[in-house]
Order: C-alpha cells, then structure tokens, then sequence
C-alpha cells in the first residue's frame, strides 16, 4: 500500500485541508513536501506517518489508538493461552472476547464517524464513499446515522459486551 | 412361683447358648431304625450343640419337608437309602424347593450299596457326578488302613484337609488324620457355588468291586479329581454338602485306630471332622452378618442428619463404613477377612467406577468395622455403593445402596479471582473495560472543537 499511497498523496492535502481545521491546513502547507518518484523507502514510511498524523481527525485518531491498544492486550492474553495452558477457560474466553469484541464495536464506531471526513476530503479512511452524498456533512452517515447515536449506539453495545464478559468470568 | 419366670430365662439361654444360626429343627432320615445306634456319638453331640433331632424313615408317608408352604424343617441329614430311592416326600425335586427355601442338607452315601439313581439325579441338579456305575468305591494302594483294610485298600487314612485357596478361611482343618471307609467318590462340574472339601489323594482312584479287574482299565477318576466330601452353597447361602462316606460318621470310626503304611497307629480325628462339617452345613460356622452401614461426608462433627445423605456431589469426599460378623458355633464373633483376600467396596453406575479394599477400623464385640474414603468421581448420575462378597464356605454378603450424585451448584465453583492462573485474563478483561472508560472521557472531550468547527463551517 505504502507506494500507492505515496502517489496519490499529492492529491490528498488540498481537499483535506479545506475540510479541516486551519491550524491543520497551515502546518499543511508548510509541513511535509511532496515525494519525488525514486524516494527510499524509510523517507515513503515517514511521509506516510507523517501524512497519516496531519491528515487524520483527532476522534479517529483516538479510536486507531484505542484500537491498537485493544489488539496487544487481546494478543497478550492469547500468548498467555498459549504458553501458559487454558485454565481456566472461561476466563480465557471472557478476557479475549471482550477484546475481541471491543475491537469489533470500536470499529463499527470508526466507520460510522470517519466516514464523512472521508467522503468531504479523503483522509486515512478507507471507507468507499459515494461522492454525490458525502458532500452533505453536518457528521451525518451515508446512512444517515449521526456521530451521535453512533457514539450511543458504541456505548451501549460495549456495556452489553461487559456485563457478559464479567458475568462470564465469574 | 417366682423364680419360674427366670427358670424359663434361663432355658432359653441355654437353648441359644449353643445353636445353629438358622434353626434347630434337624430332619434325620435313616430307613433302617436299627442303623441308628450305630451313630449315637454324632447324634450326642449334635444335641449337645443344640439340635433338636427328629429321625424319619422315608418310608412314612406323613412326612414332608414343608407345612403350609413353609419349611418344616431347618436341616436335613439323610443317610443312604437301602431301597431305591427317599420316597416321594424327598424327591429331589422336594430337596431343590428346601434349599431354594433356604434349608441346609447333609447328604452321606456309602460305596458298599448302590447308590439310587434318584440321588444321582438330585446330585446332577448341583452339577456333581457320581460313577456312572454308582456303586464304585474309592481305593489307595497307599494311603489306606493296614489294621482294617489290608486286603481291600478301601479305608484310605488321609490327612485333615487344609485352607481351599490361599486367600480362604479354613473350616475344616486341623491334627490328625481322618479314616474314611469304603467311600463313593464323585467329580465336581463346573461352577462358582461347588467347593470341594476333601480330595482322594493322587494315587486314589475309583473302583467297582462288583466288577472284575479288567474295569481298571477305564477308571471314572483317578487322583485328586475324585472329591470325597464336597459342598455346595446356593446363591441364597442355603448349604449343600455331599459326603462320601457315612461309614466315617459311625461310633466305630470316631474312636478307632488307624495305621497307614510305614507309619504309626493313631486316633481317627474322624469326631473333630463330623462336628466340623455338620457344623458348617447347618449354618453354625462361616455365617455372615451385615450390621450396620454407614455413608456419609468427611466432617469433624457428624450429627444424625448427616448420614446415609440420598444425594451427593461430584467430587465429595466420602467415608463408607459397614459392620461385619461371623457366626461361630454359638455367638457372632468380629469378622477377619482372611489373609490375601479382601472386603471390597464398588462405587458403580452401570460399572464400577471405583473398587476399593474396605479396612477394618474398629472392633466391636461382635463385629468388626471395615471402611474407606475416596473421592466421589466427577460423574453424575444414580450411583450405588455395593459390597458383593461371595467366598467359598462364607455365606454371600451382597449390599446395594442407591445414591443420586449430582454436578456442582453454579455457586459452588470458586470464583475467578480465586485461580491465579486466570489472573492475566481477568487483568485484560479490566484494562479493557478501563480504556473503553478512558476512551470515552477522551472522545466527549474531544468533540467540541469538531462540532465548533463544523458549526463554523456550515455557519
């Protein structure tokens, strides 16, 4: 992905920026430059994180953080299944699927709110947008689901989530 | 008049002081009335011991082993009958119903007449065979009598038999020799119930006299295939015995002396071995006797409640406790399991899923306590503590108890906190409902510069 990435990335800045606060636009314009085509690759990888920081909205930022601390404590404890044995297993389950689970609802979350921004200028989103609705805004959805009742929807989901798994874990 | 009452006491006392542990009532059936005097030492001492003798000729017509569907007899002795067979009234159809009916026989034959055939056919209902001939005797060019037999080698002298297995209590042994006169070997079937008592030794085998020499050529049985004495103990421990010869048994052999060859003139031991043997058949040794049986949790302090609880959980320790007698003669002593044997206890459903030795633990008077704890398996399910003893000359001992074992109650498992090897998944549970808590914070902090911004922005 890294080299795709890079090329198109010369086109990204200048929708995202409008999107976007000013502060993000200034350091835009005057922060990374645009690659050449024959870039080493440490230089593509830092202007892809760089790229990736500056271009991101902070609440998605937010979630790929939780998300990424949600996959080492759900990898911890499945190296801990595997080294030290299953017992006892209900724990095991509970511990791992509430990471697991957490996963799964934070990026349901991630790909109800990200969305918009993705579809207004084209961040670190993959998420396919239609380019006839996207231009809408006001953080509704393709589907019309607001940031809000995402958010509600998220929370409740995990609370569900929670009192199985502490229920489950005795 | 007022010592009668304690009078009578005192004759019941003696009355139970020496009886036999299923009755006093002995049918003795001797056709020839004058062959009476000829065993009057046994008859003495079986009175002594408590027996109430009652001698019929199976030639009356009133007599019958049972009255009003009930025995009317506890044992019956029937010495060898001189016409063709006992009768109508003891038919071995009758004898089979009186042991069925938990009555005890003595059987004795002599090799000097022919042995009836309807005696051959109640011996076959036990799986015991006789000659086919019926009238052979058993004959030792070794082992026999040089003072009465020296012509005829058919009084063997053998030796007091010892323990049938190693792991057996021993009910007929003991000093001296026995004098067995002209006695009507047979063979043993097989099967569990038919234990042999006394064996010809190796160098006996069995001989028709009636017969001229060429018939040893093909002998019944030689050796100790032949049994003398045998017996048989009914799966409802009602008691069978087949004596050889009822010569054994008269007064002329209870005090003679005997001489085997190459060897010293002794006294029989022939008294010692007829009280032996009428003993256990009439019930007065190896009798056992269930007390009582106990089941319960291991716990310090056990009230009555506690006991024989119907229901248990997998994995509960628990403690299995039964109380054993034996009969001996005149009064219930502590049962010893003999030495390389031993009392087991099944835990069963459909199988034993344990099989434990029970170990004695206390001694009472009369009886001895065997128990043993283990662990209920992690099985649930109708379970039954079982005690199936069946030995040779012990009486069966088969005890059945129902319990229903049941899985842990959801509140009996330990919680989670309590395994420390599900800590590290209990930590990520927490950590992962704290981040999702610290998220939250963060991202409702978080949405007022967007949501100003986007207010901006449509503004």
């Amino acid at each position: 992905m890294a080299p795709k990435r890079a090329v198109n990335a010369p086109s990204a800045p200048s929708p995202s920026t409008s999107a976007f606060s000013s502060s993000a636009s200034t350091t835009l314009s005057s922060g990374p430059k645009t690659l050449s085509a024959n870039s080493s690759v440490p230089d593509i990888a830092v202007h892809v994180w760089q790229q990736y920081l500056t271009t991101t909205p902070q609440r998605t930022l937010l979630l790929d953080a939780f998300m990424a601390f949600l996959v080492l404590v759900g990898g911890v404890q499945f190296a801990y299944c595997v080294l030290a044995g299953n017992y006892p297993f209900n724990a095991f389950l509970s511990g791992f699927c509430a990471a697991v689970g957490q996963f799964v609802l934070t990026a349901s979350l991630r790909m109800q709110t990200s969305s918009v921004e993705g579809a207004s200028g084209k961040g670190a989103s993959s998420v396919p947008v239609k380019a006839g609705k996207g231009a809408v805004g006001r953080g509704k959805d393709t589907d019309g689901v607001s940031h809000e009742r995402a958010f509600a929807d998220f929370v409740f989901g995990s609370l569900i989530l929670h009192f199985f798994c502490i229920n489950f874990i005795n | 008049m007022r010592w009668c009452p304690s009078l009578m006491l005192f004759g019941f006392l003696a009355a139970v002081n020496a009886l036999s542990s299923s009755g006093n009532r002995l049918l003795v059936v001797l056709e020839d009335s004058a062959e009476k005097g000829l065993y009057s030492t046994l008859w003495g001492d079986l009175e002594a011991r408590g027996y109430n003798l009652i001698f019929e000729s199976p030639k009356n017509e009133q007599l019958s082993l049972f009255e009003l569907g009930d025995r009317a007899y506890d044992h019956v002795l029937l010495l060898p009958p001189k016409s063709k067979g006992f009768g109508p009234s003891l038919s071995p159809k009758n004898l089979v119903d009186f042991i069925d009916s938990d009555g005890n026989v003595l059987l004795a034959l002599s090799g000097k007449s022919t042995t009836p055939s309807a005696v051959s056919s109640l011996l076959l209902e036990f799986d015991l065979h006789l000659p086919s001939d019926r009238s052979s005797v058993a004959v030792d060019h070794f082992n026999y009598d040089t003072l009465s037999a020296s012509e005829k080698h058919d009084v063997l002298v053998l030796e007091r038999p010892g323990k049938l297995r190693p792991d057996t209590k021993d009910f007929f042994g003991g000093e001296g020799v026995l004098a067995i006169p002209s006695a009507s070997p047979h063979t043993l079937g097989d099967t569990s119930l038919l234990a042999p008592i006394l064996r010809a030794p190796a160098t006996a085998y069995s001989f028709n006299p009636k017969e001229d020499a060429g018939s040893v050529e093909d002998v019944f049985a030689t050796g100790s295939q032949l049994a003398l004495v045998s017996a048989l103990q009914a799966r409802n421990s009602a008691r069978f015995t087949l004596l050889g010869s009822v010569e054994s048994l008269q007064d002329k052999w209870f005090s003679a002396s005997v001489q085997a060859p190459g060897g010293k003139q002794v006294e029989t031991a022939n008294r010692e071995f007829a009280k032996q043997l009428t003993a256990w058949t009439f019930k007065e040794t190896g009798v056992l006797k269930v007390g009582k049986i106990e089941h319960h949790l291991v716990k310090d302090d056990l009230t009555v409640e506690d006991l024989n609880p119907t229901i248990y959980r997998v994995k509960n320790e628990t403690v299995f406790t039964i109380e054993v007698s034996e009969y001996a003669y005149d009064k219930y002593i502590p049962f010893e399991v003999p030495a390389n044997d031993a009392l087991q206890l099944e835990f069963t459903m459909l199988s034993p899923f344990h099989r434990l030795n029970l170990t004695p633990t206390k001694q009472t008077e009369n009886s001895t306590v065997f128990s043993t704890q283990f662990t209920v398996p992690d099985q649930h399910g109708i379970f039954s503590f079982r005690v199936n003893y069946k030995r040779p000359f012990l009486t069966n001992i088969e005890e059945k108890h129902e319990v229903t074992v049941r899985h842990y109650a959801h509140n009996e498992y330990p919680r989670s906190w309590k395994i420390s090897g599900g800590w590290v998944w209990i930590a990520g549970l927490w950590s992962v409902i704290a981040g999702f808590l610290a998220f939250v914070v963060v991202w409702l902090y978080s949405a007022p510069t967007s949501a100003a911004d986007r207010r901006k922005k449509t503004q």
